[in-house]
C-alpha cells in the first residue's frame, strides 16, 4: 500500500511537471484526484488496510493529496503566468492610435473667454446690446460731433431704416447707463462694423471688448491700475504698459495703451492694445438728457476698448486677420 | 504730416535732444510717430569722385567697371550698374566703412568676380529725394574728395498721425508750439508776429462780396503788383522738397510753405484772369469746376466757390484752385487769398468729390479765423522778398467768426488785428475746476505745476478764480474736462499712481448666458465639432455656391418677405446682408474644409442672427443662436478603423441629446420649407418651440462637394439655456432592481417611431420606468421580412420603486403595455 500511494505520487508529480497547458492540468487533475483518478483509486485500497496501520498509511495519503493539489496549484499558476505574459507580449506601444473626431474653441472664443475671466475676476459684469444701432446710441451719446467722418456712409454700413452696424461696443456704455443708475462696472464683448474692404489687417465685421466703471470719484489711477491688472494677467506678470495720450470724442483725457512685445528673437517692441480714458462727462450729459433723471452728474468714470482679433494676432503671432474668418481646420486645430 | 528737424529748429533750440527722444516726447504728447527718417549723410566717408574711365563688366548688360578719382592721389576702381552717367561726371562716391542711411555700411567687394572698391551713390541711397534716376550727377566745380555732407544738410523727417482735434499741430509753427509746452523750451520768434503788425488792411468795400456768409463769413484779398514769377529761392525750395513737396514757383511755393509754416491754407490768383471783384458764393447745382489739375467735377450748393464778375468758378473754395485762374510764368499782378470755411461744408465737397489736398485736410479739422492775416502777412512779406512787387492793403471782406458760445462772448478777451477794417477775435473763457482735477488724479498733481503747464500751452488764468483765456490757436479747449486732459497729458499719466478699485456687482443674465454659451461650446469641442466664426455680414445671393448666402438660410423660423435686413452701401455684394442663420456660414466652412480633403465635417457657431419683422417696417430682431453642421465620416479613418462610418441623421440627433440630456426633444416635420432643406423639421424641448433641423438640399450639397447626407441643425440659444441650465435636484438611486422584457414589432414600413413611442405612454403603465428601441430590422428582398414592413424591437424596464417585482407582476405589466401597443398602433404584429 505504502508502495503504491508512493508510486502514484511520483507518476503524478512528474505528470503534472510536465503538463504544458491548462486543458491537460485539469485533465490530470481528474485523472489523479477525480472519482476515477488515480490517487482516489489507491484510497479505496484502505478498506484492506490492517486497522493498525491506518493512522499511518492515511497520513501518508493525505500528505500525497497536498502534494499533488499544490503541485496542481503550482502549475496552474505558473500556466497562467505564461499565459498572461504570452497575452501581453504582441502589445506594440508604438502603433499610432485610432482617431476620435477632433473638435476645438475658435481662437477668438479662447481670447474672449479669457478677458471676461479676468474682467469678471475683478468685479466686472457682463452687459449687452444691439449691433444695429441708432445714431443716437452710436454717435451722439457718445459726443461724436454731427460732422465727424465715421457719421457717413463711406466709413459706417447704414441701413435704409436709417439705423446702422454699430461701429463700437462703446454704444453698450449708453446702452447700459440709459437703463442703470451709477454704479456701472460692465464689460461688453461684441462685434463691431465699419466699412473696410478687407485685406490682410482689416476685417469689416470684427470684435472688441468694451469696459466701462463709473462712479463717484473715479480717477484716471483707477483707470491706470485696472488696465495694467488686466493686461498683466493676459500678457504675464512681468508685462510693461505704457499710456499714450490720444484722441477718442467719448473720452477726455483719452489714451491709447501699448503692450512691450518681447517676442524671442526680436527685439521688444511696443505693440498698441487697446484704447482707453476717462468717460468726457458730455457723455454723462446726453444720458440724463435723454432719460430726465440726473443719475450721472456728478459722476467721473472710464471706459476701455480691446479688439479681440488683434489680442489674438499679437498671441499666436498670426499675419492675415483673414484667417480668424476663413474656419479652416488646418488654422483651427492649432487652437485646441 | 512730415515734419523737417530742421525746419522746426527755426523755430524752436532743440540742442541736445536726440531723435529717439524727441519721437517719445511726441508720442506721449498725443502725436503718434509713424516713420522716422534720417536725410543726407553724417559721414566724411561720403566724397565727390569724378568718373575717369568706364569699361563694360564682361558678361553683364547692365554692369560697368569705372576707374574714379575721389581725390586720393590714386584712381579708385568701382563696379556701378547705373545707367545715366557718363565718364568725366562728378558723382559721390562712398568710401569702405562709410555708413549710408538705413544702417547699410560700404565695404570692399566683389561683383561678377570684379572688384569694387566703394559705391557710387544715388540722391535716394544719401536719404536725399531723388532728382534723377540713376547717380547723383554734381556740379562740375565741386572739388574732387570733398565730404557730401559738406555741401548737403542732414535732417530728420518725422511722419506724425495728428488727432483730429489738434489741427493747430498741422504746422512746423503750430509743433513748435507744442514742443514749447510740452519741454518747457523757449519758443523763438514768432514769424507771423512782425509780418502782421506791421501789415496795413482796409475795408474790402465791394471788392468782396459774401454770398454765403453761412459757410464763408471772412474773407481777405491781398492785391500785390509787379511780382516777377520764377524759382523760389533755395532755402524754400529745399524746405518743401524736405516734406515731400514739388516746388513750382516762387509765389505758389510760398503759399504752401505758409501752409505748413503756420497750418493756414493760402490761395494766389493770376490777377489779369480775374474780372472785378470776388463773389464767395454757393455753386449752382450741376455747376462745372475744372480744378488745377484738370479734372472736372460737377458741384451742388453745398460747396462754395470763388467767382468774379464774369460769373466763373475761379475756385473751389478752401479745397483747390481752378485750372485757369492760377498763377504762371507770365503773371504779374496777384490777388492772395486768406479766408475762412466751415468745416463741414469743406469736409462734404472734399469727400463727396474724393478731392482732397492739403488745404481742404485742414479746413476740415477746423483752422482759427485769428491766423487768417497771420498767414496772409506772413505770405505777403515772402512774396515782396522772394519776388518782388508792391502789396496794396489787405482788403478785409466779413469778420472773424466768433466761435465763442454766446453766453461767454460779452466777457470775452478780444483780440485785434489790422489797421483800418480791423479784424476781432473773441477767446474762449473755459472756468477750469480744481476739484475735478483732483478727483481725476486723487490729488497727485500740484494746483501750481497745472496752472504752469496750462500758461505754458499759451492760456492765461484772468481773475485768480480759474477762469482761463484759451489761446486763439486751440479750438479744442471749449470745457474744464478738455484743460485737465492737457494737464494729464503734459504731466503724464505715469506721474500719477494706479489705484484699483472694486465694487460688488451682481452676477448679470449676460454673465449667465456667457458661461452657457462657453460650457456648450466647450462640450461641442468635446464631441468632435469645431468652433466657426463666420462673417455677419453675406451675400443676399451668389452664383458662387462657396459664398455664404441668404439662400442657404435654414432659419428657426422660415424667411418672410422682407425679413431680409441688407446695409445700403455694402461694400461688396458678397457681404451686403445682416446672416438670418447661421446655415450660409457653416455651409460655406464646410465646403472651404471638404475641398482641403477634410473628411469629418462637424461644425458649431454660437452668434447672432438678425432679422426684421414686418416687411423691413418692423422692428430689427437679433437673435443669438447655435448652428450644427454635420456630414462625412464619422471620425477619420485609421489602422485601427479602416473604414469609418457615415454620419446619418441619428448621429445629430445625438449631439441634440446630449445639449440637453434631461429634456425631452421632439421633432416635428415641418410643414414650411426652406429654400436648401431636401427635409427639415422643427425642434420641440419640453414641449417648446426651439429649433429646426434639416438635411441639406441634395442638389445644394451636389452644388458645393458636400456629402449627400448633410445636416444641419440651429437652436435658439436662450431657451436652451433656460432648460439645460433650469434648477434640479439628484434624484435618489432605486433601492431595489428592475426587470427587462424585449417586444419586436412587425409594422408597416411607414410607421413612425413616434406613433410607437405615444401608444406606449399612452398605457401609463407605472411600473414602466422606460423603453429604448434596441433594433430595427427590414428585409427589402422581403424573405425574412415582408418588403412593406419593418422589425422594431423595444427593450422596457419595469420597477417599482418599494418592491422586488415578481415575475408575475413583470408580466402582467409588460402585457398591458403590448395591449396597448396593439389597439393603439394601426396593422401591428408581435413577432
Amino acid at each position: 500500500m505504502k508502495e503504491r500511494i508512493e508510486s502514484v505520487q511520483a507518476e503524478a508529480l512528474e505528470r503534472i511537471a510536465g503538463i504544458a497547458d491548462m486543458k491537460a492540468l485539469e485533465d490530470a487533475r481528474v485523472g489523479i484526484l477525480g472519482k476515477k483518478g488515480s490517487l482516489t483509486q489507491v484510497q479505496q485500497g484502505m478498506r484492506d488496510v490492517p486497522k493498525e496501520e491506518k493512522p499511518a498509511v492515511g497520513a501518508l495519503l493525505n500528505e500525497a493529496r497536498a502534494a499533488i493539489t499544490a503541485a496542481l496549484e503550482n502549475r496552474r499558476n505558473e500556466l497562467q503566468q505564461q499565459l498572461d505574459a504570452a497575452a501581453v507580449a504582441g502589445v506594440d506601444f508604438t502603433m499610432p492610435g485610432a482617431t476620435l473626431p477632433t473638435g476645438g474653441l475658435h481662437p477668438i472664443s479662447i481670447v474672449r473667454d479669457e478677458a471676461v475671466r479676468i474682467l469678471r475676476r475683478m468685479g466686472f459684469t457682463l452687459s449687452d446690446g444691439p449691433e444695429i444701432e441708432d445714431e443716437w446710441h452710436c454717435f451722439d451719446a457718445l459726443n461724436t460731433p454731427d460732422d465727424h467722418p465715421a457719421r457717413n456712409e463711406k466709413d459706417t454700413f447704414y441701413f435704409d431704416s436709417g439705423k446702422l452696424l454699430r461701429t463700437q461696443t462703446s454704444t453698450v456704455q449708453a446702452r447700459t447707463m440709459e437703463k442703470q443708475a451709477p454704479p456701472v462696472r460692465i464689460i461688453c464683448p461684441g462685434s463691431a462694423f465699419r466699412r473696410d474692404a478687407i485685406d490682410a489687417t482689416h476685417l469689416s465685421a470684427f470684435n472688441q471688448i468694451e469696459g466701462l466703471y463709473v462712479d463717484k470719484n473715479v480717477s484716471v489711477g483707477d483707470l491706470k491700475g485696472t488696465l495694467e491688472y488686466m493686461l498683466k494677467a493676459l500678457f504675464g506678470s512681468d508685462t510693461a504698459v505704457r499710456f499714450r495720450p490720444h484722441f477718442f470724442p467719448f473720452t477726455e483725457p483719452s489714451f491709447e495703451i501699448d503692450v512691450l512685445l518681447q517676442a524671442a528673437g526680436q527685439a521688444p517692441r511696443w505693440i498698441e492694445i487697446a484704447g482707453c480714458g476717462m468717460v468726457n462727462p458730455a457723455v454723462f450729459e446726453a444720458i440724463d438728457r435723454e432719460t430726465g433723471k440726473q443719475l450721472y452728474s456728478g459722476c467721473t468714470g472710464f471706459a476701455f476698448g480691446i479688439g479681440l482679433e488683434r489680442l489674438a494676432m499679437i498671441r499666436w503671432g498670426i499675419r492675415d486677420i483673414r484667417l480668424l474668418i476663413e474656419n479652416d481646420v488646418r488654422f483651427l486645430a492649432q487652437f485646441q | 504730416m512730415n515734419v523737417s528737424l530742421n525746419w522746426l529748429s527755426s523755430y524752436i533750440d532743440l540742442e541736445g535732444l536726440g531723435t529717439q527722444e524727441m519721437a517719445d516726447m511726441l508720442t506721449f504728447a498725443g502725436i503718434e510717430v509713424e516713420g522716422i527718417q534720417e536725410r543726407g549723410v553724417t559721414t566724411d566717408l561720403v566724397v565727390v569722385a569724378q568718373v575717369m574711365e568706364k569699361t563694360p563688366v564682361e558678361g553683364s548688360d547692365h554692369l560697368n567697371v569705372c576707374m574714379v578719382d575721389a581725390g586720393e592721389g590714386s584712381l579708385r576702381q568701382i563696379v556701378c550698374g547705373a545707367q545715366n552717367y557718363k565718364v568725366g561726371d562728378k558723382v559721390p562716391c562712398a568710401l569702405p566703412g562709410a555708413v549710408l542711411p538705413g544702417g547699410w555700411e560700404i565695404k570692399d567687394g566683389k561683383l561678377r568676380g570684379v572688384e569694387s572698391r566703394g559705391m557710387l551713390c544715388s540722391a535716394s541711397e544719401l536719404g536725399l529725394p531723388d532728382k534723377e534716376h540713376g547717380l547723383w550727377i554734381l556740379p562740375q566745380d565741386y572739388a574732387v574728395g570733398t565730404p557730401v555732407r559738406s555741401f548737403v544738410p542732414t535732417d530728420t523727417i518725422f511722419e506724425l498721425e495728428i488727432t483730429p482735434n489738434r489741427p493747430d499741430l498741422l504746422s512746423h509753427w503750430g509743433m513748435a508750439r507744442e514742443l514749447a509746452g510740452i519741454t518747457g523750451r523757449n519758443l523763438k520768434q514768432d514769424p507771423a508776429e512782425q509780418p502782421t503788425a506791421a501789415i496795413q488792411t482796409c475795408p474790402a468795400g465791394d471788392y468782396i462780396t459774401l454770398s454765403a456768409p453761412e459757410i464763408c463769413p471772412f474773407y481777405t484779398a491781398t492785391r500785390i503788383s509787379g511780382v516777377k514769377i520764377g524759382p523760389s529761392p533755395a532755402w524754400l525750395a529745399d524746405r518743401l522738397v524736405s516734406i515731400g513737396l514739388r516746388p513750382i514757383n516762387n509765389v505758389v511755393d510760398i503759399t504752401n510753405y505758409c501752409l505748413f509754416e503756420l497750418g493756414h491754407p493760402l490761395h494766389a490768383f493770376d490777377a489779369a484772369k480775374l474780372t472785378g471783384g470776388l463773389n464767395i458764393r454757393r455753386a449752382a447745382e450741376g455747376e462745372s469746376f475744372t480744378s488745377l489739375m484738370n479734372e472736372q467735377y460737377s458741384l451742388t450748393p453745398e460747396d462754395i466757390v470763388i467767382s468774379d464778375a464774369s460769373g466763373a468758378a475761379l475756385a473751389l473754395g478752401g479745397v483747390m484752385g481752378g485750372l485757369d485762374s492760377g498763377v504762371t510764368e507770365s503773371t504779374t499782378d496777384i490777388v492772395l487769398e486768406s479766408a475762412w470755411f466751415l468745416r463741414s461744408n469743406i469736409r462734404f465737397t472734399s469727400r463727396r468729390l474724393a478731392l482732397g489736398s492739403d488745404s481742404s485736410y485742414r479746413f476740415e479739422r477746423g483752422t482759427s479765423p485769428w491766423n487768417v492775416l497771420r498767414a496772409a502777412a506772413r505770405a505777403i512779406e515772402l512774396i515782396l522778398e522772394c519776388a518782388g512787387g508792391t502789396a496794396e492793403p489787405v482788403m478785409v471782406g466779413g469778420q472773424a467768426p466768433c466761435l465763442v458760445p454766446e453766453e461767454n462772448a460779452t466777457n470775452a478777451t478780444v483780440l485785434e488785428q489790422g489797421t483800418e477794417g480791423k479784424i476781432y477775435y473773441a477767446l474762449d473763457q473755459v472756468q477750469l475746476d480744481w476739484k475735478e482735477l483732483d478727483v481725476m488724479t486723487n490729488a497727485s498733481i500740484p494746483h501750481l505745476e497745472a496752472a504752469r503747464i496750462l500758461r505754458r500751452l499759451g492760456l492765461r488764468e484772468i481773475d485768480g478764480k480759474g477762469t482761463w483765456d484759451c489761446p486763439p490757436w486751440r479750438l479744442d479747449l471749449k470745457r474744464s474736462c478738455d484743460l485737465l486732459e492737457e494737464v494729464v497729458r503734459v504731466y503724464g499719466i505715469d506721474n500719477i499712481p494706479a489705484t484699483n478699485t472694486s465694487i460688488y456687482v451682481e452676477e448679470s443674465a449676460y454673465d449667465r448666458a456667457s458661461d452657457y454659451r462657453m460650457a456648450l461650446s466647450r462640450k461641442l469641442a468635446g464631441a468632435g465639432f469645431w468652433e466657426a466664426q463666420t462673417f455677419k455680414l453675406i451675400a443676399a445671393e451668389s452664383i458662387d455656391p462657396t459664398i455664404a448666402s441668404v439662400e442657404h438660410a435654414l432659419p428657426i423660423k422660415p424667411l418672410m418677405e422682407g425679413d431680409i435686413i441688407r446695409v445700403s452701401l455694402p461694400i461688396s455684394e458678397d457681404h451686403s446682408t445682416l446672416r438670418p442663420s447661421l446655415a450660409p456660414g457653416l455651409i460655406s466652412v464646410a465646403a472651404r474644409n471638404i475641398n482641403q480633403g477634410l473628411e469629418v465635417l462637424r461644425f458649431f457657431e454660437c452668434g447672432r442672427v438678425f432679422r426684421n419683422t414686418g416687411g423691413g417696417k418692423g422692428k430689427d430682431i437679433e437673435n443669438e443662436v447655435l448652428g450644427i453642421f454635420m456630414a462625412g465620416k464619422l471620425n477619420p479613418a485609421s489602422w485601427a478603423d479602416t473604414r469609418p462610418g457615415e454620419a446619418h441623421f441619428e448621429h445629430l440627433r445625438a449631439v441634440l441629446d446630449i445639449l440637453v440630456p434631461k429634456a425631452e426633444i421632439t421633432l416635428n416635420p415641418s410643414k414650411q420649407a426652406r429654400k436648401t432643406a431636401a427635409v427639415g423639421a422643427d425642434i420641440l424641448i419640453n414641449n417648446q418651440a426651439c429649433g429646426y433641423v434639416a438635411r441639406i438640399a441634395l442638389a445644394s450639397c451636389r452644388a458645393l462637394g458636400l456629402p449627400m447626407e448633410s445636416y444641419y441643425a440651429e437652436l435658439d440659444l436662450r431657451k436652451l439655456q433656460q432648460v439645460a441650465t433650469a434648477p434640479f435636484k439628484a434624484a435618489e438611486l432605486p433601492q431595489f432592481p428592475g426587470s427587462d422584457r424585449d417586444a419586436s414589432l412587425d409594422v408597416p414600413a411607414d410607421t413612425r417611431n413616434a406613433d410607437i413611442v405615444k401608444a406606449i405612454q399612452a398605457a401609463k403603465q407605472k411600473l414602466l420606468v422606460s423603453c429604448r428601441l434596441k433594433d430595427v430590422f427590414c428585409d427589402p428582398s422581403g424573405e425574412k421580412l415582408a418588403a412593406d414592413r419593418k422589425a422594431m424591437t423595444y427593450t422596457f424596464l419595469y420597477r417599482d420603486a418599494k418592491k422586488t417585482l415578481t415575475a408575475p407582476e413583470v408580466d402582467a405589466a409588460h402585457k398591458q403595455v403590448l395591449d396597448t401597443l396593439a389597439a393603439k398602433v394601426k396593422n401591428l404584429k408581435f413577432r
